[in-house]
């Protein structure tokens, strides 16, 4: 059969042109959201978004509302910038991280219609996919030419890759928490020894202060 | 008349096969949670699927949030209050949108960053292919089972790091109010100990002209 052939191609492209991404949440006109994705570096993150507009004539969600823009800021564990950009009301954002650490994707609202967004809500759906996820396997398999289990195996490889960047990043935080340990050890162990000294001192001082004092007015 | 059957069998193969990978879900996702705000997130389920939300509370005050699940008709599956961490796991037993929040209304000043994993389904397969009629060989489910057991190991290496995270909040919190206690506290002796002798000096001064004598 000749349509056999196209069968899974259609498949993806259905796939791929009907994003139903499940979660979704609301946020207001000014609003912006942040979420957190604690990463090790050299790791891929794929952001989907998909907005829908609330219509307060028909009481619900519009499917669809082109001019509604979402500013996207992402910000690496340094608080540096590393993408700000606007995007249309169905977006894709991807980057890579450099440095490991807990990197921020802020999402706001631009809409240019004031008008339409006045005191109204935004549906935005949200997809974010870290890591061997974002690899789509279907697309691997079609361009490098693999079999099942070649792709199979593959899966496997990058599941494990990333395990191991994990790994690595475990031990980078492990070590920054062993030194805030023994900075908090050190600090204590020298305000002990400081604090005597200081309660020995201010002491010995008072009472030769007071000494003298009461020696100067013949009271002693 | 072949071509016409074999279109719509395809299309129909293509439209089930959608549907299978269309319906499964996994979002995780870590966000902040302000004083006194709540944040509630939404999802379309079918019913008969099994789902599992788990949140744990990674930074912020006593690390603890409130938690509450409702289906698609508002009946509450899961109502917890100041939970730490927790795992839920339910069937949906009804088509619609079930509604999750978070809030942190309870807190006066603390903000929370809140983690959450809400798994709708099970993963979609590998291969979109619908003809699974033939039993996976031995290498495809040693595959699997593989497949399975790294993705529990990516599970606890997730757990594993928000606890870390967890811990080394508080180890660095505590860091920094050891710093302004010990030279807030070292500040005031040295306040008191000055002002003790100052007060002391002034009860003995000589600006008291009379000095009353009783019972003289």
């Amino acid at each position: 059969m000749m349509l056999a052939a196209p069968g899974p191609g259609i498949v993806v492209l259905f796939a791929w042109l009907s994003p139903s991404y499940a979660l979704y949440f609301h946020i207001g006109e000014t609003e912006k959201k942040c979420f957190i994705e604690e990463i090790p570096d050299e790791t891929m993150v794929i952001g989907k978004y998909r907005t829908q507009l609330w219509d307060k004539q028909t009481g619900s969600f519009l499917p669809a509302t082109p001019g509604l823009g979402m500013h996207v800021e992402i910000k690496d564990s340094d608080t540096k910038i590393i993408l700000s950009r606007q995007y249309g009301s169905d977006g894709r954002f991807t980057f890579t991280s450099h440095t490991p650490g807990a990197h921020q994707i802020c999402l706001h609202s631009n809409s240019t219609k004031m008008a339409l967004f006045a005191g109204g809500k935004l549906r935005v759906h949200l997809d974010i996919q870290v890591g061997e996820h974002t690899n789509n396997y279907p697309e691997i398999a079609a361009k490098d030419k693999l079999t099942e289990l070649q792709l199979r195996a593959r899966q496997l490889l990058d599941q494990v890759e990333q395990i191991q960047k994990e790994q690595n990043y475990q031990q980078y935080r492990e070590e920054r928490f062993r030194m805030t340990s023994e900075s908090t050890n050190q600090r204590v162990l020298w305000w002990s020894i400081a604090q005597t000294l200081i309660l020995l001192t201010t002491g010995i001082w008072q009472m030769k202060h007071l000494k003298s004092f009461f020696e100067a007015k013949k009271l002693v | 008349m072949c071509n016409y059957h074999g279109t719509i069998r395809l299309l129909m193969q293509v439209l089930w096969a959608h549907l299978l990978c269309g319906w499964a879900f996994g979002s995780e996702l870590t966000f902040e949670l302000p004083d006194n705000a709540k944040q509630c997130f939404y999802e379309d389920i079918t019913v008969g699927t099994k789902c599992t939300l788990e949140f744990q509370v990674v930074t912020g005050g006593h690390y603890d949030v409130d938690c509450r699940l409702e289906d698609a008709d508002g009946t509450v599956l899961y109502k917890e209050m100041k939970k730490q961490y927790d795992s839920f796991t339910f069937t949906a037993a009804k088509n619609g949108t079930y509604k999750f929040c978070f809030s942190n209304e309870f807190s006066t000043f603390t903000h929370k960053t809140v983690y959450f994993d809400f798994q709708v389904g099970e993963d979609p397969p590998l291969f979109p292919n619908e003809n699974r009629v033939t039993a996976l060989t031995q290498m495809e489910s040693a595959c699997v089972s593989i497949h399975e057991a790294l993705k529990s190991v990516i599970d606890y290496q997730t757990h594993f790091r928000l606890r870390e995270g967890q811990g080394r909040s508080r180890a660095e919190d505590l860091n920094t109010r050891v710093a302004f206690w010990s030279i807030g506290e070292a500040f005031i002796l040295l306040v008191v100990s000055i002002s003790q002798v100052v007060l002391l000096r002034s009860f003995f001064s000589d600006r008291k002209t009379t000095t009353t004598r009783v019972g003289s």
